[in-house]
């Protein structure tokens, strides 16, 4: 067991060493001189040649492209990604906080994602193409299919406005964190449900049920099995999800006035802040590595044979 | 024990996540009433499209509405001219190249420092050592010196005579003072420790990306301001905007006139009707535009007759009336009326496609082989528009004149872009058509047409024009006049052979929209889009 940890963890280092290699020179290809950028970021209403020669000595971008990708790599591992173009502060100073209120949003809404979708998965499988499963089924397509800024509308203009119930955006109690969770879960809980419902709906086929009914096992406890075979899938399903939530939350934080990573990144990008938009990059591929690999492992925990592959 | 450490590992989790939910549940409250709404009557909680960023006013970064309320200038740009503000007077050497300014005196700094010469002398040092950051200003590039002549008089000597001195000494940034403590290795160009001015409030407290609040300075030497406190709140999207103004989280907004128009006039009308709240607007800023690039001899833009036509083919008064809904009012002229040098009686070219028409037919753009799209010697006459893509009139402004435009045979291809790959094609000359406004009052006209000259300001729309250097001399001339009649008359030619030459085509005047609280008075505006005198406000008992 902790060999086959060890070596799926082994297995993340080249790949961050890809992610960094990658994202360092796809933004250094970019047409755009730095030195300009950075000038631009900073407001400089105009930019002179001398400016530009100043800026590239003080940013040390005059020096050849590998050994800036160095300097930076071994930042990187310190988690000191450079200065933001933009107010000149440390990148992880700016990016720090928007992720942790990004991560904050994220897990709460995974509490809800993996309830509901438990929850109505079972419901449906075990009521499969009854009057209850085409409804929930009907009702979350429906759901799933509306886009997320919609629904935030709708919900604001509901229980913000006119039950004056919750805020209509910010982070302030825990009250704000009521209608953006509900707004990521929606379009996932409708998709994840539907997984554990099909997985189950295999499983409660397999002879193993059989052979567990003809023993005489109780109903709950042959669903749990089911439920426990069935969840193999889902569980990287979820994992794999939790980095597209991290950095697809943009939509929700705008319409919510969430200060979070989603919404730093879009104003990096329209601020040409490359090293936060670096920094983004990396941070958010090291999150899908590592939950990947934290699938891979849960999977082979549930499931030993998995092992032996490797 | 399977089960328990499965038990556990449940617990933990569930724990970490309520702590993570639960961090930070205090903050920002602090703004609130206990029923979540502002406390309408006595502070303004004004939503914000982004972060008041590093305010330091020696750079460029911070948000111009958060500056201006910290800190503040030797004079102030008015509209009947300029008035003492720190300095209480000052005398101009009859060279024209030395100021004299008496400071205000008992005036102290918010961290308590007092305000003096010395600071005065320190500040404007800290900024000419920047000097190229802020070489757009020319008046930073003509200052050879500033001098203490005792502790409340300074010296500030320029190289050559330049008219527009106490206006760039008027602006939001930079010359203006913040406390010496606040210095780094007496330098303000790599950041400041603090933010510390003169102005009617200090910046209690910024949380990036969510809010600043400013709290009223007890010490302000006009007087404690009345509206003791003021919260900026970030809210990026508009429609959420108006969302918190209904339910009073918010109940401030104001639109800078530079086309990052996110709010709704409609649905801003609606929330007059509730009852709550008043929209106040301003006087004409600045002028919104279509730039041309009279450099790009390749495109048919370069041509005169070209410009023209397209210059009569905008009806104004529909863009106006149905596309901005009566929050602007129609441009004629480069510069409004109301700015200064700007009244010299040009001809107004109106809304005409016949005369279009006849103007292309006569430089020889004709429809040829029962084309639709006019053309001379082979060539299309197609032209390639950009427009800002947040904006949201501006993309319908586009359509509008793109549609007048296929009337009178030009065919105009429109592309949304985001602001910082505009300025590129702006500084590149990568543009036919640029949608675009003049800097404001402040900056009007002076600033706008020094910036003639250079790449960063509108070289290739000028650069074109039959002329050239005879213009631009004319620019250098009149920064250094010091007779007013002569100046009136450069001014005069300098204007007229930018609208005959048709170089800046203009379409509306924007104009500064605050919705306030109806029980709030006292609104009033600067000569500045980017600012509100805070100061002035308070709420009717």
């Amino acid at each position: 067991m902790k060999k086959y940890i060890l070596k799926r963890l082994f297995m993340v280092i080249p790949l961050f060493f890809v992610i960094s290699f990658s994202t360092f020179f796809l933004i250094n290809l970019s047409p755009l001189d730095p030195a300009e950028v950075v000038l631009q970021a900073r407001g400089t209403p105009e930019i002179t040649n001398k400016l530009i020669a100043q800026t590239k000595e003080e940013l040390g971008m005059n020096k050849p492209l590998m050994i800036r990708y160095y300097n930076w790599l071994i930042g990187c591992l310190h988690l000191d990604f450079g200065n933001s173009y933009v107010g000149g502060q440390k990148v992880w100073a700016k990016i720090g906080p928007a992720f942790l209120n990004t991560f904050k949003l994220t897990a709460a809404s995974l509490v809800v994602i993996i309830v509901f979708s438990l929850l109505l998965g079972i419901i449906c499988a075990l009521n499969a193409d009854k009057v209850v499963d085409k409804s929930v089924r009907g009702v979350s397509f429906f759901l799933t299919s509306m886009p997320s800024y919609l629904v935030a509308s709708i919900l604001i203009s509901v229980f913000s406005i006119k039950l004056d119930l919750l805020p209509t955006s910010g982070m302030d109690s825990w009250k704000s964190y009521i209608l953006p969770v509900i707004v990521t879960a929606i379009s996932c809980v409708g998709i994840y449900f539907r997984n554990v419902r099909s997985s189950m709906l295999n499983n409660i086929n397999e002879n193993y049920v059989l052979y567990e009914r003809a023993c005489g096992l109780s109903e709950n406890k042959v669903t749990m099995h089911i439920l426990r075979n069935s969840l193999q899938v889902v569980v990287v399903i979820f994992c794999m999800d939790i980095p597209v939530i991290l950095g697809g939350t943009v939509v929700v934080e705008n319409v919510f006035a969430w200060p979070g990573i989603g919404r730093l990144c879009v104003q990096s990008i329209l601020n040409r802040d490359l090293p936060v938009i670096q920094a983004y990059v990396v941070i958010i591929s090291v999150a899908f590595i590592l939950f990947n690999t934290l699938a891979d492992i849960i999977n082979a925990v549930m499931n030993p044979k998995l092992m032996e592959d490797i | 024990m399977k089960k328990r450490s499965k038990f556990y590992i449940f617990t933990v989790l569930m724990c970490t996540i309520s702590l993570l939910v639960g961090c930070g549940n205090s903050e920002g409250n602090n703004n609130k009433s206990s029923n979540g709404n502002t406390n309408t009557e006595s502070e303004l909680t004004c939503a914000v499209v982004s972060d008041i960023n590093d305010i330091n006013p020696h750079l460029y970064l911070g948000s111009m509405a958060a500056q201006g309320m910290v800190f503040e200038s030797l004079v102030k740009n008015t509209k009947d001219g300029i008035k003492p503000s720190l300095a209480e007077s000052w005398e101009i050497s009859k060279d024209n190249k030395v100021y004299t300014f008496h400071l205000r005196k008992g005036v102290k700094f918010q961290d308590g420092q007092p305000f003096n010469a010395e600071a005065v002398k320190l500040n404007i040092d800290a900024i000419q050592r920047n000097k190229e950051r802020n070489s757009w200003l020319k008046l930073s590039t003509k200052i050879v010196s500033c001098d203490v002549v005792d502790e409340y008089t300074v010296r500030l000597v320029i190289s050559e005579p330049y008219y527009p001195t106490l206006n760039d000494l008027s602006l939001t940034r930079p010359y203006v003072f913040i406390s010496p403590k606040c210095f780094i290795k007496g330098e303000t160009k790599n950041g400041v420790s603090n933010y510390y001015g003169t102005g009617p409030y200090i910046l209690d407290k910024h949380v990036a990306n969510k809010y600043a609040i400013f709290k009223a300075n007890k010490n302000y030497w006009k007087g404690v301001p009345k509206i003791k406190k003021i919260t900026f709140k970030v809210i990026p999207s508009g429609e959420t905007t108006l969302q918190s103004l209904s339910k009073q989280e918010v109940n401030f907004i104001f639109t800078d006139a530079s086309g990052t128009d996110s709010i709704d006039v409609d649905a801003m009308n609606n929330l007059v009707d509730s009852g709550k709240y008043k929209i106040v607007r301003s006087n004409p800023m600045n002028t919104k535009m279509l730039v041309t690039n009279t450099t790009n001899k390749a495109s048919p833009i370069s041509e005169t007759a070209v410009r023209e036509a397209i210059w009569y083919s905008i009806d104004r008064q529909t863009i106006c009336k149905d596309i901005l809904k009566g929050t602007e009012t129609v441009a004629n002229t480069l510069f409004s009326s109301n700015v200064n040098y700007a009244k010299v009686g040009l001809k107004e070219k109106k809304y005409d496609l016949k005369k279009a028409s006849k103007i292309l037919e006569q430089a020889g753009w004709k429809f040829r082989n029962g084309s639709k799209i006019r053309n001379k010697n082979g060539k299309e006459l197609k032209i390639q528009c950009y427009y800002n893509d947040s904006s949201l009139s501006e993309k319908s402004e586009a359509e509008f004149i793109q549609n007048s435009l296929k009337e009178v045979g030009i065919d105009m291809k429109i592309s949304g872009e985001e602001s910082a790959s505009l300025i590129d094609r702006s500084s590149s000359g990568n543009y036919d058509l640029l949608f675009d406004q003049t800097w404001g009052l402040a900056y009007d006209p002076q600033s706008t047409i020094e910036s003639f000259e250079s790449k960063a300001g509108y070289y290739y729309a000028t650069s074109g024009i039959s002329d050239v250097n005879g213009f631009y001399k004319k620019i250098d001339e009149v920064m250094v006049s010091s007779d007013e009649k002569t100046r009136k008359a450069l001014y005069k030619d300098i204007l007229t052979t930018l609208h005959n030459e048709a170089v800046f085509i203009p379409i509306s005047n924007g104009r500064l929209t605050v919705v306030a609280p109806s029980n709030l008075n006292g609104i009033s505006f600067k000569q500045t889009q980017y600012e509100l005198p805070f100061e002035l406000m308070s709420f009717k008992k």
